[in-house]
C-alpha cells in the first residue's frame, strides 16, 4: 500500500514495529512503533500515557512528512 | 548429556477396564482418563474417542498433539509443567509410546486450530494421519477467558499423555537408541576434523495465545540460551500456541525435532552436532534486535562452522528469521534456513515477508496458500462448526454435506517449517 499510494506522487510515511520489514518493502520514509500488539500506544502504561505516545508518534509522523528524503530514512527521534 | 531413548512400537489403541500395554496395543480406561482430566475445574466436559489411520474420519478443531512418553530416570517428563522443575532432563532413560499420539480437541480457543484426516487427500499433508489417535474433546466451563481455556486445553493433553507413557515405566522397549552430546571442550575435540554444526531453534513466542514453554517459562519472557538437544527429547519444550495448524510446531514435533535427529544422525560421520541455540521471536523490535545478537554471539562463541536455522509461524517472525541469518553470517558462521513460504493463492506475493542477502542457502518445506478440497466423512471428532473461520478456511467454503474446500494451512503440520513434512520446493 505503502509503495502503491507513492507511485502517484502522494509521500507516505510508514508507522510500523518491524522496520526491517518495512526497509525490505520499500517505505521512504519509516516511524518505528511501539510493539505488534499496540503500535501507537502501551497497555502497561495506561490510557493517559498511551495517549501521550501517540500524539508523540502521530506528531513525528506528520513532520516526516514534511521532510524531503533522497533515500529510506527511519525517523528515531523528534529533532532532525 | 547422555539419553537413552527405549520405544515402543503401538499399533492399537483400545477401551478397557485397565489401562495397560500388551502385544503392540494400548489399552486405556477411558473413565479414568476422563475423570483426570475434569480435575480441572476450568474444564466441565472430557470423552475420549478412538482415530485410526484409513477411517472417514475428521478431527477438528485440533489444539495439540503430544506423544506418550515417561522419565524411567533423570528427572520428569515436561518439566517445569507438569513434571517438576528439577533435576533438568535430557539424560538418563525415557520411554516413548511410537505409533500413537494423544490429540486435544474442542470449542476453539482462537482462530489458528486445525484439521486431521484419517483418510482422504488432506491425510496425505499430515503426519497424524497415519497414527493412531486418542482423542481428548474437552468442553470449558461458560465464560471463561480464552487463555484460561487454552492452559486448561495444554495440560489436560500433557496430562494424558503422561499418565500413557507411565504405562511403559516397568516394560522392556522394542527399540533403544543412545544419544549423546558432550560438553563444549570434549564435544569440540571428539571429531576435530568435521565442521562444528549448530540448530538454532525460534520459539513462537509472539503473545496472545501464540506461546510456547521452556521448562514452564513463557518463552517470551527468555534471552538466547544454549541447550542440549537430549533436553527437547525429554519435553522441556512444550506447545502452547494458537498459530496457523500448517506450521505450528505441535508438542509432537518438539518432541520429535527432525533437524535435531538429522543432525545426531550425521554427528561423527560429516558433522560434529554442538547443540542447539535456543531463541524466541518476539514482537517488539528492541527484542529482535537484541537476541539476534545474541544468537550470532553465541555462534561466534562457540567457534561454529554452520548453523540451521527454524522458525515458528510466519510473518513478522520472518524478519527475526532474517535478523539471524543476517548477523550470524556476518559473525562467520555459514547459515542455512529452513521455513515454509506464504505466496497467496495466486502464488504472485513474496513468499516471506523479510529477506535479507545474506539468505543465500534455504530449504522451503512447500507453501501453505495451495487449496484442497476435503470431502465429507463418516465421523467427526470435535466439531466442524468453526471451519470457515480457522485460518485456510473463508466464508462459504463448507458444503451441505460437509465437504469443504480450504487452503493447506488448515491442516496440521502440513507445511511445518522444520522439515517434518513431505512437500519441498526445488530451484530450477
Amino acid at each position: 500500500m505503502v509503495k502503491g499510494i507513492e507511485k502517484y506522487g502522494i509521500p507516505v510515511v510508514h508507522i510500523c514495529t518491524v522496520v526491517p520489514i518495512s526497509r525490505t518493502i520499500g517505505a521512504n520514509r519509516i516511524v518505528p512503533a511501539v510493539g505488534i500488539p499496540y503500535p501507537l500506544g502501551d497497555p502497561t502504561q495506561g490510557e493517559d500515557e498511551s495517549r501521550k505516545i501517540r500524539e508523540k508518534l502521530v506528531t513525528r509522523a506528520l513532520k516526516a512528512l514534511e521532510t524531503p528524503v533522497d533515500e529510506q530514512t527511519v525517523f528515531e527521534k523528534d529533532e532532525w | 548429556m547422555r539419553l537413552e531413548l527405549g520405544k515402543f512400537v503401538i499399533k492399537d489403541i483400545q477401551f478397557a477396564e485397565e489401562s495397560h500395554i500388551e502385544n503392540q496395543v494400548l489399552y486405556v480406561n477411558k473413565a479414568e482418563v476422563e475423570a483426570m482430566v475434569l480435575e480441572d475445574d476450568k474444564l466441565k466436559e472430557c470423552h475420549l474417542d478412538i482415530a485410526r489411520p484409513g477411517e472417514a474420519t475428521r478431527i477438528t478443531p485440533v489444539k495439540d498433539v503430544i506423544e506418550p512418553r515417561v522419565k524411567v530416570s533423570g528427572g520428569e517428563i515436561f518439566p517445569g509443567v507438569i513434571g517438576k522443575v528439577s533435576p533438568q532432563v535430557g539424560s538418563g532413560r525415557t520411554h516413548a509410546l511410537d505409533g500413537c499420539c494423544v490429540v486435544t480437541v474442542g470449542r476453539i480457543v482462537g482462530f489458528q486450530e486445525g484439521v486431521i484426516d484419517m483418510s482422504g487427500p488432506a491425510a496425505d499433508y499430515c503426519p497424524f494421519s497415519k497414527t493412531v489417535n486418542l482423542c481428548v474433546v474437552i468442553e470449558p466451563q461458560e465464560g471463561l477467558e480464552t487463555h484460561v481455556y487454552e492452559r486448561a486445553g495444554r495440560l489436560a493433553g500433557l496430562k494424558t499423555a503422561a499418565y500413557l507413557g507411565e504405562l511403559a515405566r516397568k516394560l522392556e522397549p522394542d527399540t533403544l537408541e543412545v544419544f549423546e552430546t558432550k560438553s563444549v571442550f570434549e564435544q569440540a575435540a571428539q571429531y576435530p576434523d568435521l565442521p562444528k554444526v549448530g540448530y538454532i531453534h525460534m520459539l513462537q513466542s509472539q503473545g496472545l495465545l501464540h506461546d510456547t514453554y521452556y521448562y514452564g517459562v513463557d518463552a517470551k519472557q527468555i534471552v538466547p540460551t544454549f541447550m542440549y538437544p537430549t533436553e527437547i527429547m525429554d519435553g522441556a519444550i512444550v506447545s502452547g500456541n494458537c498459530v496457523a495448524p500448517c506450521d505450528k510446531v505441535t508438542s509432537y514435533h518438539h518432541l520429535h525435532n527432525p533437524v535435531i535427529e538429522d543432525c545426531y544422525r550425521h554427528h561423527g560421520k560429516d558433522i560434529n552436532f554442538m547443540g542447539v541455540i535456543l531463541t524466541n521471536e518476539n514482537v517488539f523490535l528492541a527484542d529482535k534486535e537484541r537476541h539476534s545478537d545474541m544468537v550470532a554471539k553465541f555462534c561466534q562463541w562457540l567457534e561454529l562452522d554452520g548453523v540451521l536455522i527454524t522458525e515458528e509461524g510466519y510473518g513478522n517472525p520472518d524478519t527475526d528469521l532474517m535478523m539471524n541469518c543476517r548477523k550470524v553470517e556476518r559473525a562467520g558462521t555459514k547459515v542455512c534456513l529452513i521455513t515454509d513460504e506464504f505466496p497467496g493463492k495466486d502464488g504472485k506475493s513474496a513468499s516471506l515477508a523479510d529477506t535479507c542477502e545474506e539468505a543465500t542457502a534455504l530449504a522451503s518445506c512447500g507453501q501453505g496458500n495451495a487449496t484442497l478440497k476435503f470431502p465429507a466423512m463418516d465421523k467427526v471428532i470435535g466439531m466442524m462448526d468453526y471451519i470457515e473461520s480457522q485460518i485456510g478456511g473463508w466464508a462459504g467454503c463448507v458444503n451441505e454435506d460437509g465437504s469443504f474446500e480450504a487452503e493447506l494451512q488448515i491442516i496440521i503440520a502440513s507445511t511445518i517449517a522444520n522439515g517434518f513434512n513431505k512437500l519441498a520446493a526445488r530451484g530450477y
